[in-house]
């Protein structure tokens, strides 16, 4: 009797765990569909259909982070490299009036997924930022992203820096996000007024 | 039913056993087997469910599977403790399909694979969310503990649970009072509680809109509610409905008495002897503590029985209780009963106090004169508690008794005395047709796994040998 039970509940919890798989990886051809959309420029933040679970190419950033505990939260993404997508930067003469163009971020790894942004500025006012990727470890990541990535647009858009509160609730998102942002920022030889400041731990 | 005697020789066929007890013995098996069967399927639902929202994300690099390799062992812990939960949570379908010994040996099992599951979710969290940010494990540690939501919490619940686990380890082995263990044990409540909120803020778990958030939820409220009810409510109301008061106290043997309780209606309770309780005897000194002993005779007429020697501290108060004590109890539970005999042949062996339920089984058992046999086992004759009843039974209906009494060989381990084993006994001595009996036995862990071991080797079936240990 009991081996019976043993066979039966090893067998039907092989079949679960299979269907569970597959699901999972069948979902992942979907949301590699979704991530198209995310890495596209006209994507107006907070549209709400960001963040959905990563292509698995597009997350490569960490892996490379063992590096004995530098503290900085920003990783080097070799397949984002800063600088100017379009557009172009400012030469010298004045502050930010002649910084235009769409700059991209670092990814920021965080412990929930990697994060990366690209900024819009058009004649020294920031007018954009675009999330290309979000915190999408997992459903609930991708909810706080979807969540916090318009607030924080705002706020940036608002405050024309990225010394910006982060999000309560949605710290590490925050935190890679503001980060990519300053990268992209830097990249565009765009300077604030306040010195920038990574908000710290919320 | 009709049921001739046997003569007692081991030559005849097996008897006839009545199809409604194969019924129930087979019903009995499937229930145990569903239930094995759903703790496996709710684990492998835990772990599938885990793989379709995350086997995209999860395994690509070092870090990330790290994460995800701690993100199921904390869904698999999870799950591995709320089935824990419920394996002492009194369910009746659990009572009834492995009575409550073997659901708390099944409960115990399963401690220090848990502990092992939540401990390695929490080192690979701290490696892979510390890989993923580039920052060492301590400071993964420190960032996780300072900045993140109800991880102090989570934290507190680890340890919580540590405690739990080791204080029982160390408990069994070294006869904590049994207060004591209980008072930590209680504690594993609380560890379950301190590691909800993590579960809810930074866990996939009950993210809005999933699969995953049906399922936990449901599991969740499924324990807290067979806890709150079978374990607080039930007894509660029982012990309401039936107000028990102690109506008698007499000896039964040096440093042990049988108490008779008798209550309100006692007859719509549904018991059988070799059934137990948890007593709590109203009393200033008593109230405090609760007490398991099995019935020592068969309930009738209003009327619940139970032999208590005075063995700790707390049990020797109970020899002095007093007439019109009132008292709360818990239960009936156990399958130490006549619903899980397989055949119309019994042999009951007890030792020590265990021979209380046996009492009550050769009371309440149907068998045909010839068809049972008892053996007591004691160190000493003045221990063989219950001997004046249990012999009048014997006489009454028909059954064999065997006494056994004097010390243990030293060179081996036998549940018979010295004398009896050197001769080469076994319990296939005493009752010849031991291979188509039901064993029914009772007394302490090690004496017992001796008598069941020589019963399996006799041939009777895993089915006919019922077991209850007398100390906790």
């Amino acid at each position: 009797m009991r081996a019976r039970a043993v066979i039966i509940a090893s067998a039907a919890s092989a079949g679960i765990i299979l269907l569970g798989w597959q699901a999972g990886t069948g979902a992942d051809q979907v949301h590699v569909g979704a991530a198209a959309v995310v890495g596209s420029p006209s994507l107006p933040g907070g549209s709400g259909n960001t963040g959905s679970a990563g292509s698995s190419g597009s997350s490569g950033s960490s892996g490379n982070a063992d590096d004995g505990g530098s503290g900085a939260p920003e990783t080097a993404a070799p397949s984002a490299a800063p600088g100017p997508t379009t557009g172009s930067a400012a030469s010298g003469q004045g502050v930010n009036a002649a910084v235009s163009g769409t700059f991209k971020g670092t990814s920021a790894s965080t412990r929930y997924g990697a994060v990366q942004v690209q900024v819009t500025i058009a004649a020294g006012t920031i007018k954009d930022v675009t999330a290309l990727q979000l915190t999408d470890r997992d459903q609930r990541s991708a909810q706080i992203s979807n969540y916090a990535a318009p607030v924080l647009r705002s706020q940036v858009l608002a405050a024309q820096s990225a010394a910006v509160q982060s999000i309560s609730g949605a710290t590490a998102t925050s935190e890679g996000y503001l980060t990519s942002l300053q990268a992209a920022l830097d990249a565009a030889h765009f300077q604030t007024d306040q010195s920038f400041s990574l908000n710290s731990r919320g | 039913m009709a049921i001739q005697p046997f003569p007692r020789t081991g030559a005849r066929p097996a008897p006839r056993v009545g199809p409604d007890r194969v019924l129930a013995s087979r019903r009995r098996l499937l229930r145990r087997d569903s239930l094995l069967i759903a703790s496996w399927v709710s684990v492998a639902i835990v772990i599938a469910l885990f793989l379709a929202d995350d086997v995209a994300a999860g395994f690509v690099s070092v870090g990330q599977t790290l994460t995800s390799l701690g993100i199921a062992a904390g869904l698999v812990g999870t799950d591995l403790l709320l089935v824990m939960l419920l394996l002492t949570a009194r369910l009746p379908v659990i009572d009834r399909a492995y009575g409550h010994d073997r659901a708390v040996a099944l409960h115990r099992k399963l401690g220090k694979p848990v502990l092992y599951l939540l401990l390695s979710h929490t080192g690979l969290l701290i490696a892979g969310y510390g890989m993923t940010e580039g920052i060492n494990p301590v400071s993964e540690v420190l960032t996780l503990f300072l900045t993140v939501p109800d991880m102090p919490l989570a934290f507190m619940g680890l340890g919580l649970l540590l405690a739990v686990v080791v204080t029982s380890v160390v408990a069994v082995q070294r006869r904590f009072p049994y207060e004591a263990w209980l008072g930590i044990h209680l504690l594993a409540y609380l560890a379950v509680l301190a590691a909800l909120p993590h579960q809810f803020s930074n866990g996939a778990v009950f993210a809005p809109g999933t699969w995953q958030r049906l399922y936990w939820l449901v599991f969740y409220l499924a324990v807290t509610g067979s806890i709150l009810v079978f374990r607080i409510a039930v007894p509660l109301a029982r012990s309401a409905r039936y107000r028990l008061v102690v109506s008698g106290v007499r000896r039964a043997g040096t440093d042990a008495v049988t108490i008779t309780m008798s209550g309100a209606g006692l007859e719509s309770l549904s018991v059988h002897a070799g059934q137990f309780f948890q007593w709590r005897f109203l009393s200033a000194d008593l109230w405090w503590h609760a007490h398991p002993f099995s019935l020592s005779a068969a309930p009738s007429a209003g009327v619940l029985e139970i032999t208590v020697r005075g063995l700790g501290s707390g049990t020797r108060k109970l020899l002095t209780v007093r007439p019109g004590t009132k008292v709360v109890v818990e239960g009936p539970y156990g399958i130490f009963s006549k619903t899980v005999r397989t055949s119309e042949r019994l042999v009951m062996v007890g030792a020590g106090i265990g021979v209380a339920p046996i009492r009550s089984l050769l009371e309440e058992a149907d068998f045909a004169p010839g068809d049972a046999t008892v053996i007591l086992r004691a160190g000493r004759v003045e221990e063989l508690y219950l001997l004046a009843e249990i012999d009048e039974l014997c006489r009454s209906r028909g059954a064999y008794l065997y006494l056994e009494t004097g010390p243990r060989p030293s060179d081996r381990a036998h549940w018979l005395p010295a004398a009896s084993a050197d001769r080469g006994f076994s319990l296939l001595s005493y009752a010849p047709a031991l291979a188509s009996s039901d064993a029914y036995v009772c007394g302490p862990v090690q004496w017992s796994a001796q008598v069941m071991a020589q019963a399996r080797a006799a041939g009777v079936p895993a089915e006919a040998i019922h077991h209850e240990r007398f100390s906790w």
